[in-house]
């Protein structure tokens, strides 16, 4: 349990650095693949099969899928040459960012219980379960993210209709 | 030990078994579409031309593999062709074969891997196979495979959705992910096609758009793209792309023969409970086959039947037609079978 787990740490935290060093941007994408790929392993690792393929299923399926695709439609995609800073003009918003999200996930997981004693192996969790927590439990962070997903969603568009209107 | 080797050859078994039905496959393709148009189709190799398949294997591996100089990313040009063949391989792995096989003292259950998220496990491994089809578009560094590998990228995404969305109301009546307890529900009840027969028909139509068959087949559209993102293929290469388009198919039709068509079950006496004896096992195993071939033959049949869709109306089809259609099949159905739980 163990082997693997480091094994698929190493992996996932290779992908991560890969998808921000790279140079060419598709095979940033692909890294980042890679680092989906591990965080997958690492739900299979914790008996969480349903967060596993799901993340599987969502992150490598579509949402890279997307990033690939918008990426072929946009740039020079043959061509070698991608950013050629790492460190672009406003890398400390990006700092403070990382290091907010940290801090809020740090305070998360100190803060929860379960997470001190899962020293055996954990039960899996059946995908029953899971759909009653959602919708009990959960319900008000549930609903949040879908509005939160619907604001961007008609972000999307407006951003959309504006390129139309000025091509007009 | 007993255990190791019982998964080895259902693995074996499975592999070979579906590897041989692809080879003719290809064969019956052509069988089919030479009738369809009144020809005679292939009949030089052996006793009707039976042989063929093994012909046309051993020519594309005597053929010259080339290797176009323009490729500059020759690792994702080579592995591309794999990427499309193998989650076909892996997905079989979920889909029941049979019920059980009791064969010396073993209860051998008819599938590899039992798995509680069966389905969506399939969703997930499949899904990767678009990445086969976009690799090698943008790794042949050439204008229409890479047209071709857009399309197919856009598509798949797209009919990906109307095919999650579409099979929702089959697991709200099953109550289960697992695919052999599907099958179990449906060898108990009725099969799960005259329950929802809108799920059944969006996800015939998303399947033939998820394996790039026609009417669906724009990323490999000859008349406009060449041979679309396997252009620059030649060799074994182009040989694990056809392969795998048809690894998909069969994938496909084992689905919609599991999922509404009752898999290994059949609405008669033995036929309708889990095997106790080897013969109704082996029995159940061939009425699953028998079921799985007659959708590849629709998927052939449907080839040479429809033209090709243009790309707006595969979009608006999509997106305005089947997703909205998805939802409202849901909502239906969750209402019914609520109503019908507690009323």
């Amino acid at each position: 349990m163990t082997t693997a787990f480091w094994i698929i740490t190493i992996v996932t935290l290779l992908g991560a650095l890969l998808a921000v060093t790279l140079r060419n941007l598709v095979h940033c994408v692909l890294s980042l693949i890679l680092f989906f790929l591990g965080i997958a392993g690492h739900y299979f690792l914790l008996r969480a099969d349903f967060f596993g393929t799901v993340q599987i299923l969502i992150y490598i399926g579509a949402v890279a899928v997307l990033i690939l695709f918008a990426i072929m439609l946009t740039r020079n995609v043959t061509g070698e040459e991608g950013p050629r800073e790492i460190l672009g003009m406003k890398w400390w918003s990006g700092a403070v960012i990382a290091a907010l999200v940290a801090g809020v996930l740090l305070h998360a997981v100190r803060r929860d219980a379960t997470a001190a004693v899962a020293s055996s192996a954990p039960k899996p969790l059946s995908v029953a379960d899971l759909g009653r927590a959602l919708v009990g439990d959960w319900v008000v962070p549930f609903e949040g993210m879908a509005v939160l997903l619907t604001a961007a969603l008609i972000g999307a568009v407006v951003i959309a209709l504006e390129e139309v209107q000025r091509r007009r | 030990m007993n255990e190791l080797l019982i998964h080895l050859l259902k693995i074996a078994g499975v592999i070979g078994v579906m590897l041989g039905i692809v080879a003719y496959t290809v064969l019956a393709e052509r069988w089919v579409c030479a009738w369809m148009q009144d020809r005679i189709g292939p009949n030089r190799v052996g006793p009707f031309g039976i042989l063929q398949p093994l012909a046309d294997g051993l020519k594309f591996i005597f053929k010259e593999d080339v290797l176009p100089r323009h490729v500059r990313h020759k690792f994702y040009f080579t592995v591309a062709p794999m990427i499309t063949m193998v989650p076909a391989l892996i997905t079989v792995a979920v889909v029941p074969w049979g019920s059980y096989l009791p064969v010396l003292g073993h209860n051998i259950k008819g599938v590899i891997a039992d798995l509680d998220v069966g389905i969506l496990f399939i969703f997930a491994i499949a899904s990767l196979g678009v990445y086969g089809i976009v690799l090698a578009g943008w790794s042949s560094n050439s204008k229409y495979p890479f047209l071709g590998g857009i399309r197919s990228s856009a598509q798949m995404i797209s009919y990906e959705v109307c095919l999650g969305l579409s099979v929702v109301p089959v697991f709200m009546q099953a109550g289960t992910l697992n695919l052999w307890n599907v099958v179990l529900y449906q060898a108990e009840h009725t099969w799960l096609v005259w329950c929802q027969p809108l799920s059944f028909v969006i996800f015939m139509v998303s399947a033939f758009a998820e394996t790039n068959r026609t009417p669906f087949d724009l990323p490999e559209a000859e008349q406009e793209l060449v041979g679309g993102y396997h252009t620059e293929y030649s060799s074994m290469k182009f040989a694990m792309f056809f392969l795998g388009e048809y690894a998909n198919m069969f994938v496909a039709s084992a689905l919609m023969a599991t999922l509404f068509f009752g898999g290994w079950s059949l609405p008669v006496a033995p036929l309708n409970a889990p095997a106790t004896t080897l013969a109704v096992g082996l029995a159940h195993v061939g009425v699953f086959l028998a079921k799985t071939l007659f959708f590849l033959f629709v998927f052939i049949w449907v080839r040479w039947t429809l033209p090709r869709f243009r790309y707006d109306q595969l979009m608006t089809l999509g997106w305005k037609v089947f997703v909205p259609l998805t939802i409202v099949n849901i909502l239906v159905s969750s209402v019914v079978l609520a109503v019908m739980e507690n009323g």
